[in-house]
């Protein structure tokens, strides 16, 4: 059960989602207009979509979490943020800025974990890795760099350094329009394309050039075919190429060399792909067409109608386990059910020096919401704001602990009480006893005298 | 030899058996007499005799031979002839038979190479001088494109062994030969790199010996060079010879873990490390000689060029090993390996040769020798300035060498002559690649004096040289900020130096010209760096920005009466074009100025249409990312459909091959692009409300047509159903279009039912088909077009003179021909048909104009031009009857 998520760059067309078996439209946020790469699924918990400014003056890039259920939490980052990813597990958001910052958030908290300075013009896209350890980021100015966030959040790591990340490469020349990475943890490969017309394809261990692959046309989406066989670059002029990723292929190909073969139907050009599990192609257009395509066949399975304007992102998700078709035609139940579970926005500045020393992993404790595989971490400082709330609320156990406790106090003090008197009565018996003897002795000296 | 052998035997044989056969009957016994004094002795002695060249005679026929008509055998065979002189002859002959019959040494190349090896020791010198020729010559370029390893190895072991000969001579003229091996077999070094070292070390400590011989030292040394120059030493060069090798292998190949080559080295090291103070004692021992002798002579001089240089190529090496195997990262804080790098070298070479520098001629005596000072204070600089990225010199010594290294920028301590200018120019390349982490190094004082110089370099050196090279990428080093993205901030001193470098690229680009396309690239790649870096916060931004106003000359520039000239970037290669094209993405306000002088690049017809387009994608890319005004994009696209030169002018070429010269289908694929992306900019509404008047001002200075159907077209593409047109728009263009229709048919040759090629009807909706467009969006148009079609037939017949369409129809015949000719291709389009349909009183106008002249004007014409307005007549009645005669109230 997948779902396919598209959204545009217009306003008005928002998100659309459709279950890719049945094709029927399950949901459509409005008033969403996303950047290219500005749409993320945290930790299919959630999506996140940065927003394109529409006037200058406008309160500019934010940030919008949508749950299932169309309750959007809004934030807003220092400056404009563009590309947008977050980790497998939603654990962490990464942000990228016009200046050419990355910002990297933690999703439970909206904490602004760090943010340092990686290229020298605005950040087009971002990938984290499969295994969520490192963080690819092409540029404006043709740079893609790697970023291990191991080196990135040890402290003495990155002072030692004189750079924090892994590799630069610096073989583009025009802007970087879409970077995917495969498996294989440290060893995967990396493809890039730029709208030099160029695809070139990285290895993530040697730190190297592999492959360069020039294309008829600008490349702004490329999609990785499972087993790593071809990739898939959507280009300007409609076609999407299909790009050999391991043979020699002959260089007598019509399109160039390396290019084995085409998809073709887009009148318009392709704006981005992705690839499903369950062998689909998926292409969006800029005339708001969503195509899904059989790639053996070559031939479309499906469209789908998102908007007038260009699809700027597509996802495909698994379908989350407690969504079913029931809270999809009753979207108010389930707002109001799962209402609150959407994070605290994001922060906009960085917090202290001194408060990061409590910046350690902790589990959070799995809720009823969430399915029990998302146990992500999230900082101290949670633990710390649920054990003030706990104290400031407090709740029935403790107060009959406290009854408890009291009630227990109350029968010592009774005890003692019963002790005290005890006591009391004690000496007050012999006290008398003693003065009555004192008397009897004092009567016989009497007596006696 | 064998056969004269055979036949003493046989000789020796015959005797005894006539010994047996006539037995002597014995007369007497007892004592023997003694022979007569007349007797002669009968005894017969035989003894082999060599003959060589009277055997071969006979049996030679067919076999390679040389001059003396030997042949390899035997030649082979006199090399170890113990005569010295036979051997020198038989390498001789050798040589000769492999010149003449190069076959023969290939296929017997080891067994050539098994007997020549012994030579190598060989206690005569000429023999070895002349088997060095014989192999330099002959046998290794003979040898060369096959399997070399087993060849050398071969030899090797006999060089080695000459090595450690006892006469120096021998030993010297090893190390030549090992030379020879190297150079054509490089590899060689690296495996048996311990083994040589150690004896160059040998050799090199027994000085005594050699301070006479220095012609053969000189030699020696020479190798020891070669082969130390095999050592990795730059860590750019083995990137850039990797990045080469990438995109022509299998991507996932198997690769050996251990790079063969690091592999071959590492062990060495500690060889190397013995070898520096031989070195630089030897290097001492020259001494004597620079001071003692009034002239420096050549071969001493090139002995102590060659131990600097090892010395040099030692220390880089040692350098790169520190590097290497280490993240970049670690580098800062951890400094050099101890295991390689340690104190005793660096003392060694603080000591006694920092501590010497500079050397100076002790009397001025002519300038040669000050060139070879200087050549030799150049190399101890640079090993001082290798050596100081680990160590840290003292004070005073630093001085010492700043105070020379801005000198030999500024070209003070050089002779001033001209060959004393080649030299400098080549022996200061070897300084420039320091400058940049000098640079950074040095107090402030120093640096703006460093960078005086090294400007002064820069401006003052020829523009394609290779110290212009140098210098570049000096300063691209110097300018982009590195790994921490710092830029220097307007206090610094670099600030001002930096700014004046920048300012210079434009210019030495068109100073470049055509004629060097590498160096241009190279120019072109650092203005795209320093591009791809310049965002608003780098205080280069404003530089480049003002760039694009000296830039523009390396595209094009208009200079008067509309003349243009192309500059540079017409004729640069593809990469360079891509490069200058990807530069221009990166100017934040791409201005008007820059985009004229690349509009007028674009209409050059020399221009490569696949450029053509990449120049308009990036534009469009620029514009997208805000770096263009809207203004400025429109108008740049304006030019480009207005201006295009679409040749041959006539529609249809008459010869077939005339269409492969033609640049139409350039010019329509340019058509598409650029509405596709005007149609990209975003609102079509506001995008038509813009172009509208713009393009009607374009149209009414009446351009070809195809321009002008270039220009309709992006009309037709930004307008939508019913029309965007305002109702003054729709006056001007039915103006324009009648006067189009006309021209359209003007040029299509009249098209018949029967021979109407496909090809005709394509071109012909091609250029109706924007027209069509318009009609269907705008009866109103189609009404005023026609009326004016109507006006101009009877206007024309009244004064037909006057009137601004005549250059195509001098008669009236011929405009009743085109009037009724754009009627029929209106009609023959279904869906204008139905338009037409609708206006069938003002055909009918049309057609009762035709009738009404036909009768009137009947002396006016000849019989010719009435037969013509009566079939157009006839035709245009056939259609007019056919179109429904119930006009739709809509």
């Amino acid at each position: 059960m997948e779902l396919l998520i598209a959204s545009s760059s217009v306003a008005d067309a928002g998100i659309g989602c459709w279950d890719l078996e049945s094709g029927a439209e399950q949901l459509r946020y409005k008033s969403c207009a996303s950047p290219p790469h500005g749409l993320a699924c945290v930790g299919q918990r959630f999506l996140a979509s940065s927003q394109l400014r529409e006037q200058p003056s406008a309160s500019s890039g934010s940030i919008l979490y949508w749950s299932w259920s169309k309750v959007e939490v809004k934030s807003l980052p220092a400056e404009p943020i563009k590309p947008i990813a977050a980790n497998s597990h939603g654990t962490y958001i990464a942000g990228g800025g016009q200046s050419g910052d990355i910002y990297m958030w933690e999703v439970a908290s909206g904490r602004l974990l760090k943010k340092w300075h990686a290229h020298y013009r605005a950040v087009t896209c971002l990938v984290f890795s499969q295994d969520g350890s490192f963080l690819i980021s092409g540029s404006e100015d043709g740079c893609v760099r790697i970023w291990s966030l191991l080196t990135v959040f040890e402290e003495c790591e990155s002072q030692r350094a004189s750079h924090l990340y892994l590799h630069s490469f610096t073989g583009h020349t025009l802007r970087i329009t879409d970077i995917v990475i495969g498996y294989g943890g440290v060893s995967a490969t990396i493809v890039s394309a730029s709208e030099d017309r160029t695809c070139k394809v990285w290895s993530l261990l040697k730190g190297r050039l592999l492959r360069n692959i020039v294309f008829p046309s600008v490349i702004d989406a490329i999609a990785l075919d499972p087993a790593e066989h071809v990739f898939y670059a959507g280009s300007r002029d409609g076609s999407i190429y299909i790009a050999a990723l391991n043979a020699e292929s002959p260089s007598t190909s019509s399109y160039g060399m390396h290019i084995i073969g085409s998809l073709s139907d887009h009148s318009k050009a392709v704006t981005c792909l992705a690839y499903s599990t369950g062998d689909l192609l998926i292409s969006g257009s800029e005339d708001g067409m969503v195509r899904v395509w059989d790639p053996i066949t070559h031939n479309i399975v499906r469209m789908f109608r998102l908007a007038k304007g260009p699809v700027n992102n597509i996802l495909v998700v698994r379908r989350p386990l407690y969504l079913n078709l029931g809270s999809f035609s009753n979207p108010h139940t389930s707002s109001r059910r799962h209402g609150s579970q959407l994070p605290p926005p994001l922060d906009k500045y960085v917090t202290s020096a001194d408060e990061d020393v409590d910046n350690k992993g902790v589990i959070r404790l799995p809720s009823l919401y969430n399915a029990p595989r998302d146990a992500s971490y999230i900082s101290h400082r949670t633990i710390d704001n649920h054990l003030k709330e706990l104290q400031q609320q407090g709740s029935s156990a403790a107060t009959e602990m406290e009854v408890e406790r009291l009630k227990h106090e109350c029968n010592r003090t009774l005890q003692m009480v019963q002790q005290w008197k005890k006591m009391y009565e004690n000496l007050h018996e012999f006290c008398v006893n003693e003065l009555l003897d004192g008397d009897q002795v004092d009567g016989s000296k009497r007596n006696a005298v | 030899m064998a056969r004269s052998k055979a036949a003493s035997k046989k000789q020796q044989k015959q005797q005894q058996k006539r010994g047996v056969d006539f037995k002597k009957i014995k007369r007497k016994l007892g004592r023997k007499l003694p022979p007569p004094k007349n007797a002669t002795n009968t005894e017969v002695k035989s003894k082999a005799i060599v003959l060589p060249e009277q055997s071969v005679a006979s049996e030679k026929a067919g076999l390679a031979v040389s001059k003396k008509g030997l042949t390899l055998k035997e030649l082979l065979q006199q090399t170890s002839h113990h005569n010295s002189k036979v051997r020198r002859d038989a390498l001789m002959g050798l040589k000769d038979l492999f010149q003449k019959y190069p076959a023969e040494l290939r296929s017997h190349r080891y067994a050539v190479i098994e007997k020549l090896r012994e030579r190598i020791g060989d206690d005569d010198k000429v023999v070895r001088e002349t088997l060095y020729q014989l192999l330099k010559t002959v046998v290794f370029p003979g040898c060369k494109e096959d399997n070399q390893g087993p060849f050398v190895s071969l030899m090797v072991a006999y060089i080695f062994n000459a090595m450690t000969h006892l006469a120096v001579d021998v030993r010297l003229m090893a190390f030549k030969f090992f030379d020879l091996v190297v150079q054509y077999y490089p590899p060689s070094f690296s495996l048996y790199a311990d083994k040589v070292l150690q004896n160059y070390e040998d050799i090199l400590r027994k000085n005594q010996f050699y301070l006479e011989d220095k012609a053969k030292l000189r030699s020696a040394l020479a190798g020891l060079v070669r082969c130390l120059s095999l050592l990795p030493c730059n860590k750019r060069k083995v990137d850039s010879s990797e990045e080469n090798m990438a995109g022509q292998k299998i991507l996932h190949a198997f690769e050996l873990d251990m790079p063969a080559e690091s592999s071959g080295f590492s062990s060495i090291t500690k060889k190397l490390k013995d070898l520096v103070p031989v070195l630089v004692n030897c290097f001492q021992d020259f001494f004597p000689s620079v001071h003692h002798m009034p002239l420096l002579d050549a071969q001493s001089f090139d002995c102590m060029h060659s131990i600097l240089q090892s010395i040099d190529l030692v220390v880089g090496f040692f350098g790169y090993g520190i590097h290497q195997g280490k993240p970049a990262s670690q580098l800062s804080y951890e400094g050099p390996d101890e295991a390689i790098w340690d104190h005793t070298i660096s003392s060694l070479l603080l000591k006694k040769l920092f501590g010497v520098f500079p050397l100076n001629p002790t009397n001025h005596l002519s300038e040669k020798v000050d060139d070879r000072f200087f050549i030799l204070n150049i190399v101890i600089t640079e090993i001082f300035l290798r050596c100081s990225e680990w160590i840290c010199p003292p004070g005073f010594l630093l001085e010492k060498f700043l105070q020379y290294i801005e000198n030999a920028l500024l070209g003070s301590t050089c002779s001033d002559s001209r060959s004393g200018k080649a030299v400098w120019e080549k022996h200061i390349l070897l300084l420039l690649p320091f400058i940049p982490k000098l640079v950074l190094q040095v107090a402030s004082d120093w640096k703006s004096c460093l960078l005086q110089a090294f400007t002064k370099i820069f401006e003052g050196c020829n523009p394609q040289s290779s110290l212009k090279l140098a210098c570049l990428s000096a300063i691209e080093e110097m300018l982009i900020p590195g790994d921490d993205m710092v830029y220097p901030d307007a206090s610094d001193p670099l600030f001002e130096y930096q700014i004046t470098w920048i300012r210079a690229l434009p210019q030495l680009l068109i100073l470049l010209g055509d004629k060097h396309p590498s160096s241009s690239q190279v120019v072109l790649h650092l203005l795209l760096r320093l591009g791809q870096c310049a965002n608003s916060s780098s205080p280069f931004s404003r530089e480049y920005e003002n760039m694009q106003y000296s830039l523009d000359k390396f595209y094009s520039s208009c200079v008067d009466r509309g003349d243009v000239y192309y500059g540079p970037f017409i004729r640069l290669s593809w990469d360079s074009q891509e490069l200058a094209i990807c530069g221009l993405y990166y100017f934040s306000n791409l201005g008007p100025f820059l985009l004229k002088s690349i509009a007028f690049c674009c209409l050059c017809s020399e221009l490569e249409h696949l450029v053509l387009f990449r120049i308009i994608e990036v534009l469009h890319s620029a514009f997208s990312a805000g770096h263009i005004q809207i203004a400025d994009y429109i108008s740049f696209f304006m030019t480009l459909l207005s201006r295009f030169k679409v040749l041959p002018e006539n529609i249809y070429p008459d010869v077939e091959s005339d269409a492969k010269i033609s640049n139409r289908g350039t010019f329509k694929l340019l058509t598409n692009t650029v509405c596709s992306c005007l149609s990209r900019i975003g609102d079509d509404s506001l995008v038509f409300q813009i172009l509208e008047q713009v393009i009607f001002d374009q149209l009414l200075l009446k351009p070809p047509l195809d321009n002008a159907c270039a220009l309709l077209r992006v009309l037709v593409v930004l307008d939508c159903k019913p029309t965007r047109l305002s109702e003054q728009g729709i006056i001007t263009l039915s103006k324009y279009l009648s006067g189009y229709l006309f021209e359209v048919v003007h040029c299509i040759p009249e098209d018949d039912e029967e021979n109407s090629l496909p090809t005709h009807q394509q071109t012909c909706c091609y250029y109706m088909l924007p027209c069509f467009f318009l009609f269907d969006r705008s009866p109103k148009l189609l009404k005023l077009v026609l009326n004016l079609m109507g006006s101009l037939i009877t206007e024309s017949s009244s004064s037909p003179s006057s009137h601004s369409y005549t250059q195509y129809g001098n008669d009236n015949s011929n405009q009743i021909n085109a009037v009724v000719s754009a009627l029929l291709l209106m009609h023959k389009d279904t869906k204008v048909r139905k338009i037409i349909s609708s206006f069938k009183e003002e055909v009918v106008h049309i057609l009762q104009i035709i009738h009404s002249l036909q009768s009137s004007d009947s002396e006016n014409m000849n019989f010719e031009e009435r037969h013509k307005i009566q079939c157009a007549y006839s035709r245009l009645k056939l259609v007019t009857c056919m179109l429904p005669n119930e006009v739709p109230a809509s």
